[in-house]
Parts: structure tokens; sequence; C-alpha cells
């Protein structure tokens, strides 16, 4: 009886490492977190759908750093939700340049975005789109008869009215003890100018080669110092939060979803954070572009490739890895994950509630009216978007006035390459 | 005759058994030699190249080591690190000791107390940071609201808003946490100097300051070495209580090195930053040698 158990056992061993070793394991790394429940269960479809694959997902917080381990330790996940172009150049990326079904179903603009600018291939597909600009409040705003500004002159019109009439309420509340939100209005506002008046195209080959001559960044009138010199005079005639420099994107969403404040800049991520917050939103939340703050310039707003997946080259597992994103990337799965992610599909045969209708129309206006611009992916590589946010956090803690900033941005950014 | 054999046969096996145990060492060594002399000969060979993280490493000699003196983010970051392990190696010492001094004392409740005072110790200073973040936050945190209460709160005002300030919190953070396990060192070692002395100071008339500066202060050197040798070298590599309070901001103003290692490393200079984590365990181990010195010659 016990060598029959045993020979039992040890058959039943051997299969489960037979099977083992016959499954195809593909390793799927991702940043998100909130897709992981529902790629758990898409997952969990997937691998009862095609026996002999495995997927398995592993979410980091910081993603971004955390692969740098991995590539650095040859540990390279088959499939990725992180992507920089340090990686591309690099050639850690796998062309996908050729799966035109994938192709043939995304928005053309998401199509460019997801287009390397060097090689003029597609390393990524991106599922989704996401928006940033201003989201206010649209009860106060119509308690004060105000709309949403489209100048810089309107704007500070409308934080001067919303400090006077509602003393208690932060006109534009602005969590900077996270740099990367700080970072952000560079990137939505100079930055932002510079995308418009350059063009989309220009103005990335103008960050690749560093143009200064076309970049500008430390002129004592360019996009870099007027953006210091508003900033600092909002600060200063109290138009945004006292506590600037430590408050977070949680003292953020506290404030402005029980009325204290009127307007915050952000993307369209975190419009869930809102909503969980406080349902009873849905209808008072409404969305603005950045205004025009230079001469001659139009109001912006950052409509950019969200949620990119790229597969490693060095993948042994690319069928089983393309298998996957197949299935990920059909209609159905899209429409539920643009519904968890907040922010549209890119895919042009997904519809889905991705937000309540009165805020999804209203972000579909603000795309129709303003100049929309992408994130800016050629900055250099010893430059992030953090380390802008930290010199923005010094112009607001009293280290430089505008031109001052001006140059110390231009100095940081050439160093950087 | 016999006699001299039996001498010469135990000697023999002494050192054969002395030899025996020397060979008891070699795990540990093994494990030494694979944990930390061979990543730090790894380390010193990576910090002359200009590697990455994932791309081919060039040969730069020492680049990085002249572009890190060059470079004035680096110096503040110098500047801070030390300022802060100044201030928190003197403050938990005499923090410390002053809680030894009472917690030698017998009262009620001693123990309790004792376990109070070390607690924060045994927590994630991260976690710990981000407590005390919660209760600081200008304009939002719980001691701030107290303090509003008691119409105080502008004692607390903005304090991340200028550098002497911030760094005051960020090292007061610190010594809250780790008094307590300064204090159990200062205990311990007042409880091996003999009640004796003391007593023998105070019968030939010794006040009770002169007992405790030529009695209890020079027999206390074994613990004061450890302490300052400990808080120098865990305050010199100090990153979570910044990272959870400031985030080494405003800008990078209260960064230290060991974040700044980190941020150049994540920032695909990882040649660079392992150049400055070199410099890192010579700043370390500079003020660690002349304490050491010191107060051995006291000892």
């Amino acid at each position: 009886m016990k060598k029959v158990l045993a020979l039992l056992l040890a058959l039943t061993l051997c299969l489960s490492v037979l099977t083992a070793v016959a499954d195809t394991k593909v390793s799927f790394f991702t940043g998100k977190i909130e897709t992981i429940d529902l790629l758990n269960g898409i997952i969990d479809e997937f691998n009862a759908a095609n026996p002999g694959i495995v997927v398995e997902q592993e979410y980091q917080n910081d993603a971004s750093s955390v692969i740098k381990v991995k590539f650095a330790s040859g540990e390279v996940p088959d499939v990725m939700t992180t992507y920089e172009q340090e990686f591309v150049d690099q050639g850690k990326y796998l062309d996908l340049s050729d799966m035109s079904d994938w192709w043939s179903r995304l928005v053309p603009s998401m199509k460019d975005s997801c287009t390397d600018l060097k090689t003029g291939k597609q390393f990524r597909v991106c599922t989704n789109m996401t928006m940033a600009g201003f989201f206010y409040n649209k009860e106060i705003y119509a308690k004060l008869g105000l709309t949403p500004a489209t100048t810089w002159d309107e704007f500070v019109a409308n934080l001067t009215t919303i400090k006077q009439q509602m003393p208690d309420v932060t006109p534009w509340f602005i969590f900077g003890k996270e740099a990367w939100h700080l970072g952000h209005l560079i990137e939505f506002i100079p930055h932002g100018y510079l995308k418009q008046t350059l063009g989309a195209l220009e103005c990335k080959k103008a960050m690749l080669n560093n143009d200064s001559a076309k970049l500008n960044f430390g002129a004592a009138d360019g996009a870099m110092a007027v953006f210091a010199q508003n900033l600092l005079d909002l600060q200063k005639n109290g138009l945004i939060n006292e506590d600037v420099l430590t408050a977070t994107s949680d003292n953020c969403v506290e404030a402005f979803v029980t009325g204290k404040a009127a307007m915050f800049s952000n993307g369209m991520w975190a419009l869930s954070g809102l909503l969980e917050a406080n349902p009873d939103m849905a209808d008072k939340i409404g969305f603005a572009p950045y205004p025009a703050y230079m001469p001659n310039s139009k109001p912006v707003v950052l409509c950019a490739e969200d949620s990119g997946y790229s597969i490693s080259a060095t993948s042994s597992n690319v069928d089983a890895a393309k298998a996957f994103l197949n299935y990920l990337f059909n209609a159905d799965n899209q429409k539920k994950y643009s519904e968890a992610l907040g922010s549209p599909s890119a895919f042009t045969d997904v519809d889905a509630n991705w937000a309540p209708a009165a805020f999804a129309a209203e972000v579909k206006n603000v795309l129709n009216t303003a100049v929309n611009i992408g994130f800016t992916n050629e900055k250099p590589a010893g430059f992030s978007g953090d380390d802008a946010g930290r010199l923005v956090q010094d112009l607001l803690a009293g280290t430089y006035d505008a031109q001052g900033f001006a140059k110390a941005y231009e100095k940081a950014w050439n160093e950087g390459f | 005759m016999q006699s001299k054999g039996w001498v010469a046969n135990g000697a023999r096996h002494k050192r054969h058994r002395r030899e025996y145990t020397q060979y008891m060492s070699l795990p540990a060594l093994l494990l030494f030699c694979a944990f930390f002399v061979y990543p730090l000969i790894r380390g010193v060979g990576m910090s002359l190249t200009d590697w990455d993280g994932m791309g081919e490493a060039t040969f730069i000699g020492l680049n990085n080591f002249a572009r890190f003196f060059q470079d004035a983010r680096a110096m503040g970051d110098i500047k801070t690190t030390l300022i802060f392990a100044a201030g928190s190696a003197i403050l938990l010492n005499l923090v410390g000791l002053m809680y030894a001094l009472l917690m030698e004392k017998p009262f009620h409740g001693r123990s309790a107390t004792r376990v109070i005072i070390y607690l924060p110790a045994i927590i994630s200073p991260l976690i710990m940071g981000y407590i005390w973040y919660f209760l600081l936050q200008p304009g939002r945190g719980f001691l701030y609201h107290a303090m509003e209460q008691l119409g105080t709160s502008f004692q607390l005002g903005n304090w991340m808003s200028d550098y002497p300030t911030t760094m005051t919190v960020l090292i007061l953070v610190n010594v809250w946490q780790y008094a307590g396990m300064t204090m159990i060192i200062y205990l311990a070692g007042l409880q091996n100097i003999s009640s004796d002395l003391r007593e023998a100071a105070m019968i030939d008339g010794a006040s009770t300051w002169q007992r405790f500066t030529r009695v209890t202060l020079p027999l206390l050197m074994p613990a004061i070495r450890i302490n300052i040798v400990t808080n120098i070298i865990g305050s010199l590599s100090v990153f979570d209580v910044i990272m959870s309070l400031t985030e080494g901001g405003p800008g990078y103003a209260t960064e230290s090195l060991s974040i700044y290692i980190m941020r150049m490393c994540y920032g695909s200079r990882t040649g660079y930053s392992t150049a400055v984590a070199m410099i890192l365990f010579m700043i370390i181990l500079i003020p660690v040698l002349i304490s050491m010195r010191l107060t051995r010659a006291k000892d």
C-alpha cells in the first residue's frame, strides 16, 4: 500500500513538473494600480482559454525604477507597461510596426504618439487616451457667474472673484509636495506653449536635438520666465493655497470634493479618486483647458497616449505575448479596461462609459476647441519631470525670481543631455 | 619524562583545538566576502565607469569623483547630511543619556516608561516619518490643529518654508525615534558601574555633578563610543525620515546623500551613483574612526 502511495505521489510530482515545464510562462509587468484587479480577471480568462500559456501579472508601485533593475539583472518581463525613450534607444523593445490588426483599430493620432521619432517604428501600443487640464467645481462657477477662462487675464479674474466672494475657498489648489505635479504644470503650460507654436513634430525634434534657439528656455520674456512670474503673482496675491509646498494630492482631493477648493490641474487619472471620495460630485465636476498665457497663443489641453503595452526584444515567448495582447485588446476587454481606468479608449471600435456623461461631453468639447498637445518623451535622460517640479518648488519657496528660474531651468535641461 | 610528554601532548592538543576552532569562522568569513568584500570591489570598479545600469560600461577613470565635487546639488546634500548627522548624534546622545539617568532610578511604572521610550525605535522610520508628517503638516496636521485650539499654531507655522526650521524638525523626529535605543545602551553601561565607586565618591564629599563627571562619565566611555559610532553611521546614511517628511524638498534643499545616490542610480547614472556611494562610505568612515580613537584614548 505504502509503495503504491509513494508511486502515485512520485507520478503526480513528475506530472506537475512536466506540466510546469510544458507551460509557456508570460511575465507581465505593470505599474498601473487602477487595472490590477481587472487584468487579473482578464488574465484568468486568457489562461483558461489558452492551455499551455500562463500569463503572470507583477505590479510594482515604482515601476519605472524597478524596470531598470530588471533590465540590469537580465530578468526582463515579456510584456510591460513601462516605456522610456532611453530603452527604445537601447533596443529593449520588440518592433510592433507590423501588427496591422492593432494599428488599423487605433485612433490615428494615438498611433502617431506611439511612433518613435528616431526610427519611425512603433514599439508600444497605447490602449487609451488621457487628457489633462483644470478640474473645476461647476457649482461654485455657476454661483459666481463664472465661465472657464481661455486667456490668462480671464483666469486670474476668475481666481480673484472666487477669493473675494468665497474667502474660505482656495481658488487654485496646487499640491506641490509632490514634485511630479509641479513638473506637469511645466509640461502642460510652458512646454504646451512651445508645442503649439513650433508644432508637435518640430517641438519634438527641437527637444531631441536640444535646439536652444527654438526652445529658448532661459529668455527673460520667454515661455518659462512668464510662466514663473505668473505663478509667483498668484502666490503673492493668495490665489493659490498657502501650503502649496506641503500639500499632497490627497489633500487636494479632500479640498475639492468638500468644496474648499474651486479648481486644480490634473489628468483623467484623478477622476476615479474624486468620485470615490464623493460620488455626489459626479455632476459638479467641470473640465477646462490651460488658458493662453503668452501673446498670440491659444488654450491648451493634454491629449496623450495612455496605458502603453510593449514586448521585450529579448523575450523568448513573443508569440504567447502577442496572443495575450490580442486577447487583451479585443473590444469587450477594452470597454471594461476603459471604464476601470476612467479614460477613453484609443481603439475606434470601443464604446465605453468611461466618465459621467456630462463630464465626458465637456472633455470632448475642450478637445475640440483647445490645442491638443502630447507628453514630452524627448526630455533629456538626466532631467526628469520630477526634477523640473523640484525647480518649481524652489521658485515657490523663494529661491528664484522668474528670470532666475528660467535660467536655472535652461541650465538643468542642458546638463541633462 | 612521562609528565613532560603529557605537557607536550596537552600543548599539541590545545594548538590543534585552536586551529580547528579557527576553521569554524570560515562560513562567516565566506559570507562576509560574498556580501561585503566582493560587492565593495565590484562597486569600486563600477564607480570608475559611466555605466547607466543597462548598457555597456566604459572606463572613465576618476571623472565621476571629480564631477561630484563640481556639482552644487551634491555639495548641498553633503551639507544637509553633515548637519543632520551632527545634530542627531549630539542630541541623541544627550537625550539618550538623560533618559538613562532618569530610568536608572527606581520609580513606579519604570519598566512601562522604558518600553514607551524605546517603542518608536522598532517602528519603520518611513512609517514614523509619515506619521509625523500627518501630525506636523502646516495648516492640516493634527498637532497644528491642536496648537491652533490653544492659539499657538503660529509657532509651528510653515516649518518647510525655511531651511533651519526644516532641518530642526527632521533632526527632532529622528531623535524622538532613536533616543530610546541610545538610552538602552547607556542604561546597560550605567548598570555596569559599581555602586561602590559612586558611594566612595559620595563619602569623599563629591557633589552630584562631580560624581557624574568624574566617576559615571569616564566609566560610561564604552557605551558612549558605541552610541556615537552607531548614531554617526545611522545619521550619515539617513534616507527614510527625510524621504517621508520632505522628500528632500523643497527643491533639493533637504536632500541627503543617500537620497541623491538613489535618484542618480534610478536616473540612469549608475556608475556615478556608485562613486557617490564610495564617497559616502569615506564620509562615514572618517568621523567613526576619529570618534573611536578619541573615546578609546579616554577609555
